[in-house]
């Protein structure tokens, strides 16, 4: 899975990102920790709004989904506990969606789940662990497509999106935040999914941490100056 | 549908008058004084338009107070049967109208003294009886006299009207077959002076010939400004000749 | 709760009395339109045009559908311009009534929709029956003030950059030609309104502004954020190359002398026409990448080698 991202792009928010992947483009912005409207406040923890708009039309039931998938993700990943009575808004701007709206979102959670994680580390919110994503399909010959574009989404008999914590730097797997599977699959293929998806999301990780290095490196040089 | 002929090749318009002729513009204040703090009533043309004014007062919710100045909140309403057809929506919360009351309280925040009543609220209210055209100037209009009447400080009059341009002749304040046949410049005047305080274009209009629609809607403004003036004193002599014959 | 951007005194006395010296925080001059960026997407009708930090997003789309009983001729255009916190937290999702996004909505619908910038009856495929529905989708990215005017070059551009997919008609059958299958086809774009927006500030106190007569009120055009946040009074002018007044909206503010009022008019001319130029200029570099090979084909090219 190749993709490019950028982090640090919008000036009114405390984190933002971008990310292109193949036909994929998303943006997306995080603000917190703020303050939150009353009925959002969370005596303990840090509550979350994420909100998902698509590139065509008014958000619907399909971006309504897109939502409660990602805030299943991060939930558990963000310590949540560090920022009781604050808020965390997440937004994402879908400009190209790069798949066939009315039938697939794997893309689109895939994607939005590493640029999410890229604005949150970007805002400075405190993680528990790192994570990282991707959409999977196999194909009529039951063969295993990783990062599936458009065509093989359509062609495919099953779609999946796989969604990992990674932990010691990115190289050990602690926990899966999300498998979302539709279509026709046995167990083994299941079970193939996770194993493949670990591998290239383990490398996925270290592409992730190398974006996040290279940032820090250049903000300190700044500093430094 | 037969074409109306909106300006004749004798000069005249519509409803017979010449281009730089204003409406039948009547209007009295303090019409309903047990209901407000200040009132007008203004007919221009087949406008037909109340307008109340209640306040300075207490703002109704605490985070409504402003401790440097009072808080100005205009509502419009439109009633259904302001048009020759009657409309099926009541005009509430279009954006239209919406945008009109922001253009209003935009205009009037900088008029009238706020910063003289602090932590208060100047509720302004606003029922379009009947609407026959250039009903933002009418509006303003309204708006002038019953603050006037309520009492409140402003540095000078505000006095709106529209302009049409047919073909290359300005038509000072349109009618509504006027304003659907032609595009019209909407314009608010401060005083006697050359300053607008609102100015909308909402058709397409040459530049070139915005300037010649400028000076003739400002010359109408202040026309109209003189009529309000008048109607204003001879209203405060009466009522000066009452209090002083008890 | 919408969280309103708050700006320290000391900030706001310094940028006024900073333009009261003839300076801007961005060292532009008064009159200094910010550089406008236009970028294509990979999809026809994808924009995203960039002016200092302001950045805005325009997408598109169209598909068919059946046009309103009362206007059998025409197709359906709409214009979607919703905000959304990611351009600041000062902007509320799914709430759009706050006053300034009603005036950013309004103005844009009047400088594009009502303004016949595209040809509705074009879209017309089967009177009565089926027509295109044409949608513009405006996505605010990052906010650094002149929203309206970000957006206006957004939507025209994009529209200037769309291509519907081409049909047949027979009778009441219409036939939809993939992308891939037939060259698609532009709108009709009957003239480019462009919105310059011009802020004005008050150095002195109000009574002079009214009364007085020096009209030393301060304009300046395409202001940022913080030059929003501070201003008097707004003045949005939208004009083609025709030379046509569009739309022209001061609701309120600060009140101006005419002949002042004019002369930003006429300003707004100048900068118009270098926009509608710098749009063309864009859409035929990216018309030329899309397509390379359309030189080796055109007829033009044999006549020259021979």
């Amino acid at each position: 899975m190749s993709f490019q991202a950028e982090t640090g792009i919008l000036t009114q928010v405390d984190g933002s990102s971008q990310i292109q992947s193949q036909k994929t483009k998303i943006f997306c912005s995080v603000t917190g920790p703020i303050e939150p409207k009353a009925r959002q406040e969370l005596p303990t923890q840090l509550a979350l709004e994420i909100i998902v708009r698509p590139s065509l039309g008014v958000p619907n039931t399909r971006e309504k989904l897109i939502e409660d998938k990602l805030r299943a993700v991060f939930t558990p990943l963000i310590t949540r506990y560090l920022y009781p009575r604050q808020l965390c808004q997440i937004t994402l701007q879908i400009l190209s969606s790069g798949e066939s709206e009315q039938e697939f979102t794997q893309r689109e959670v895939a994607n939005s789940i590493n640029a999410t994680l890229l604005a949150l580390i970007d805002a400075g919110i405190a993680l528990n662990s790192m994570c990282a994503a991707i959409s999977l399909a196999i194909s009529s010959d039951d063969k295993l497509i990783m990062d599936p574009n458009d065509e093989q989404l359509k062609a495919a008999k099953s779609v999946h999106v796989l969604a990992l914590e990674l932990v010691e730097s990115s190289t050990v797997v602690k926990n899966v935040l999300l498998l979302d599977s539709y279509g026709d699959f046995n167990e083994k293929q299941l079970f193939d999914i996770l194993e493949q998806g670990e591998i290239s999301l383990l490398k996925l990780g270290k592409e992730i941490r190398s974006i996040v290095e290279s940032k820090i490196i250049n903000s300190n040089l700044i500093i430094q100056k | 549908m037969s074409r109306l002929e909106i300006y004749s090749p004798e000069g005249l318009r519509l409803d017979g008058r010449r281009w730089n002729e204003l409406r039948r513009f009547e209007s009295s204040i303090n019409t309903h004084p047990h209901a407000s703090d200040g009132s007008s009533y203004l007919e221009q043309g087949n406008n037909k338009i109340i307008t109340l004014v209640k306040g300075p007062k207490e703002p109704t919710s605490r985070s409504q107070v402003d401790t440097n100045k009072a808080l100005l909140r205009i509502s419009v309403n439109i009633t259904q049967f302001s048009k020759f057809e009657r409309s099926k929506s009541s005009h509430r919360n279009e954006r239209r109208v919406l945008e009109m009351q922001t253009a209003l309280v935009r205009t009037f925040e900088k008029n009238v003294m706020l910063n003289l009543y602090p932590r208060t609220l100047i509720d302004i209210e606003i029922h379009v009886l009947q609407q026959d055209g250039g009903i933002m100037g009418s509006l303003l209009n309204g708006i002038t006299l019953a603050l006037i009447d309520a009492g409140i400080a402003m540095y000078d009059y505000i006095s709106g009207i529209s302009v049409g341009l047919y073909d290359t002749t300005p038509l000072l304040d349109v009618n509504s077959l006027e304003e659907t046949a032609m595009s019209s410049v909407t314009l608010g005047v401060v005083g006697k002076s050359e300053k607008l305080s609102l100015l909308l274009v909402e058709d397409k209009i040459p530049l070139d010939r915005m300037e010649t629609v400028l000076a003739i809607g400002i010359a109408g403004a202040h026309r109209i400004r003189d009529l309000m003036d008048e109607e204003l004193r001879s209203h405060a002599e009466k009522r000066v000749a009452n209090a002083s014959s008890r | 709760m919408a969280k309103e951007i708050e700006i320290s005194n000391s900030e706001s006395k310094f940028l006024l009395e900073a333009l009261r010296q003839n300076y801007r925080l961005d060292g532009r001059s008064f009159s200094q339109f910010r550089d406008v960026k236009i970028a294509f997407g990979d999809e026809y009708g994808d924009v995203t045009i960039e002016m200092g930090k302001t950045k805005v997003h325009c997408r598109i789309s169209c598909q068919i559908t059946q046009p309103y009983e009362d206007r059998p001729f025409e197709g359906l255009f709409l214009i979607s311009t919703e905000n959304s916190p990611m351009a600041g937290p000062q902007f509320e999702n799914g709430n759009n009534t706050n006053e300034d996004e009603v005036l950013i909505a309004r103005i844009i619908e009047k400088a594009v929709r009502r303004s016949g910038a595209l040809d509705i009856e074009g879209l017309c495929i089967v009177a009565g029956s089926k027509c295109w529905a044409v949608r513009a989708d405006v996505h605010f990215l990052n906010c650094d003030g002149g929203f309206i005017d970000a957006s206006c070059i957004a939507v025209m551009a994009g529209l200037l950059h769309f291509r519907k997919p081409d049909i047949t008609v027979h009778g009441e059958q219409v036939i939809m030609h993939p992308v891939d299958e037939r060259e698609p086809v532009p709108l009709g774009i009957l003239h480019v309104p462009i919105c310059v927006t011009f802020s004005f500030f008050n150095p002195m106190d109000t009574e002079e502004n009214i009364k007085g007569d020096t009209n030393a009120e301060i304009t300046i055009i395409d202001a940022t954020l913080k030059e929003e946040l501070l201003r008097d009074g707004v003045l949005t002018v939208t004009l083609n190359k025709n030379r046509e007044v569009v739309q022209v909206s001061k609701a309120g503010g600060l009140p101006m002398d005419a002949l002042s009022l004019m002369e930003c008019c006429r300003k707004a001319y100048a900068i118009t026409e270098e926009i509608t130029d710098k749009i063309t200029y864009v859409l035929k570099k990216d018309e030329k990448r899309r397509n390379k090979f359309a030189d080796l084909l055109t007829s033009e090219n044999a006549r020259e080698t021979s």
